[in-house]
């Protein structure tokens, strides 16, 4: 046959576009429902902290280690009643970055927290994710109990808070509506 | 910078690419035989896994994410894997024949290595930007050269050690493996 | 041979795993719990039996085989690659607990190499049905390998055998009797190569011992 690597490479193509054109398919029906899954993560999260029917929740898109930040009006008002962050930072003993929810409200206390993703060394990490640090109002860390013997993971939640710390006064003055 | 740091040092130790996240056993158990192998194997991973890396975060970014294909993911990942080695072998072959005699039989082997592949997607998952991306794939690349290193040396005196009859092979050779992990897992005090 | 050895080999004589030592890397790195083990067997079955099938298609038809001998490979691959992103995708959207558990594991089951093996060495000489029932011998074989290695680890690390989701069997109390704890190392890599290693003499030892025993019965009767 002539022209074989012409023909091969055409045929290599069009298989490429129908698989393509397949996954798009599958992508189609299954994209909904992954983001579902993921959006009921989120959520299952975040009624722990509150009751979410008491009010009006916006998401805005956080930059740098800033991941989506829920905010928290009254009901039917323009006052914001809580912030709740996802922040990243990264942990000591590991390159995957730890992601926490720290909820914040109006005067600066903190209604609780949880860190949502961490893949630290197993057995370390476990135990942390339990532990009480110690935080109850945010933009004061001297409390800040790091567990002895885990501080690997601790520093890096420490860094969640300094980092909410830092930014929660513009954003409760309305920083995050303009 | 102190990022980068822990980084570098977390991908080069704790998270070895062998020892602790398991990609790339298939080489590191058949190629390492031979000191000379293993040094070969080691520097043709850590080149390809680099200009690999570098490729398909660029594409993932400035391509996949463009065109919200993002489940195109893997297909394409593993495509431009498999002609960047294609590419690799034949510009060696033109440059620099010494280098291709070195490395040149390790190549075709790099396609299946999920090594490859793995620290290609891994890039993606852990969201690092550009510079994390290049010194984590570096470190992972030299991790994988030090450990199949340093195992190869023990691979050579365990031939004429008074191995089990059972044992012979590579089931001595994954206890050895076990024992270099409790090694590099206790390197987390560090830190 | 027929269709029952067909099956068969993959189970036993060529174990792809404990006889060929193929597809090592997810072996060691999902045997943590025997439901990560259960998921990847499925993953693999899926895609290895849809992959053989799909390659002995191609290959079993005279006029497009021709054209995509040259670059069966890269034909092949993405073949291979489109099966894992559909496993990827439903796994994350129907058991999303197994899919960040599994997590890189998922898309790298193309670089298995038992997957691209079999298409090469079996599926693009043999006709679709054959190539059907190699391909989930194989992948049977393949799992049954690797949920035997997660058994141990599971067990001896947690104390638990996790079926599926919350199904979940606790034999702590086998420890609690002999007064030991849980050896939380068997679920850390450490007890990945180990727990491999161990068995993999094992079944050497075994099958030395078998071929023994014939040599004494050949030597015995000649």
């Amino acid at each position: 046959m002539k022209n074989n690597g012409l023909v091969s490479g055409l045929v290599l193509l069009t298989i490429g576009l129908v698989c393509g054109i397949l996954l798009s398919v599958v992508n189609y029906f299954t994209a909904p429902k992954i983001k579902e899954v993921e959006d009921a993560i989120k959520y299952a999260a975040l009624e722990e902290f509150y009751t979410l029917a008491d009010y009006d929740i916006s998401e805005v898109s956080g930059e740098g280690d800033f991941g989506t930040i829920f905010i928290f009006k009254e009901k039917g008002t323009e006052t914001i009643d809580a912030i709740v962050y996802t922040v990243r930072a990264q942990g000591y003993s590991d390159s995957t970055k730890v992601e926490m929810l720290i909820a914040v409200n109006s005067d600066l206390t903190v209604q609780d927290y949880k860190v949502v993703s961490q893949q630290e060394t197993t057995g370390f990490g476990a135990d942390i994710v339990d532990n009480d640090f110690n935080v109850s109002v945010i933009d004061d860390l001297s409390g800040f109990d790091s567990v002895s013997g885990v501080t690997k993971t601790s520093n890096a939640i420490k860094t969640c808070f300094t980092l909410v710390g830092e930014r929660i006064a513009s954003d409760l003055g309305g920083g995050l509506n303009e | 910078m102190d990022n980068l740091l822990i980084l570098a040092f977390s991908a080069f130790i704790l998270e070895n690419i062998i020892l602790s996240q398991f990609l790339g056993i298939c080489p590191f158990i058949g190629v390492s035989t031979k000191r000379s192998n293993a040094l070969g194997m080691g520097m043709a991973v850590l080149f390809v896994m680099l200009i690999s890396s570098s490729v398909t975060w660029l594409l993932y970014k400035y391509v996949l994410e463009l065109f919200s294909i993002t489940y195109m993911r893997t297909i394409v990942f593993i495509l431009v894997i498999a002609s960047l080695v294609q590419m690799v072998e034949i510009f060696l072959k033109k440059v620099s024949p010494a280098l291709y005699k070195a490395l040149g039989i390790y190549l075709p082997l790099i396609t299946t290595n999920c090594g490859v592949l793995g620290v290609a997607i891994l890039n993606i998952s852990k969201e690092h930007n550009f510079l994390e991306m290049v010194v984590y794939t570096t470190f992972i690349g030299l991790g994988f050269l030090f450990v199949i290193y340093i195992f190869s040396m023990i691979r050579e005196k365990l031939e004429f050690s008074p191995v089990p009859k059972a044992f012979k092979g590579a089931p001595i050779a994954l206890v050895v493996a076990a024992i270099l992990a409790i090694i590099f897992s206790r390197f987390g005090g560090i830190i | 041979m027929n269709n029952k050895d067909n099956f068969f080999k993959g189970i036993i004589k060529e174990n792809p795993l404990f006889v060929s030592l193929l597809g090592m890397c997810p072996s060691l790195a999902v045997t943590t719990s025997f439901e990560n083990a259960l998921g990847m067997t499925m993953g693999v079955f899926f895609v290895l039996v849809l992959s053989n099938l799909l390659i002995s298609l191609i290959m079993n038809n005279k006029k497009l085989a021709e054209m995509v001998k040259p670059v069966r490979i890269p034909v092949y691959i993405v073949v291979i690659a489109t099966l894992v992103t559909i496993v990827e995708m439903v796994m994350h959207a129907f058991t999303p607990a197994l899919y960040f558990s599994l997590g890189v594991f998922i898309p790298l089951i193309v670089v298995n190499c038992i997957i691209l093996g079999r298409a090469e060495a079996f599926a693009s000489d043999n006709k679709p049905v054959a190539s059907l029932i190699d391909g989930a011998g194989m992948a049977l074989g393949y799992g049954l390998a690797i949920m035997s290695i997660s058994i141990f680890r599971e067990f001896l690390g947690k104390g638990t055998l996790t079926i599926w989701g919350d199904l979940q069997l606790n034999l702590k109390f086998i420890f609690d009797f002999l007064k030991i704890e849980p050896i939380a190392m068997f679920v850390q890599p450490v007890g990945a190569f180990l727990t491999f290693g161990l068995i993999l003499a094992a079944i050497t030892a075994i099958a030395n011992n078998h071929k023994n025993k014939l040599a004494k019965e050949v030597k015995n009767n000649g």
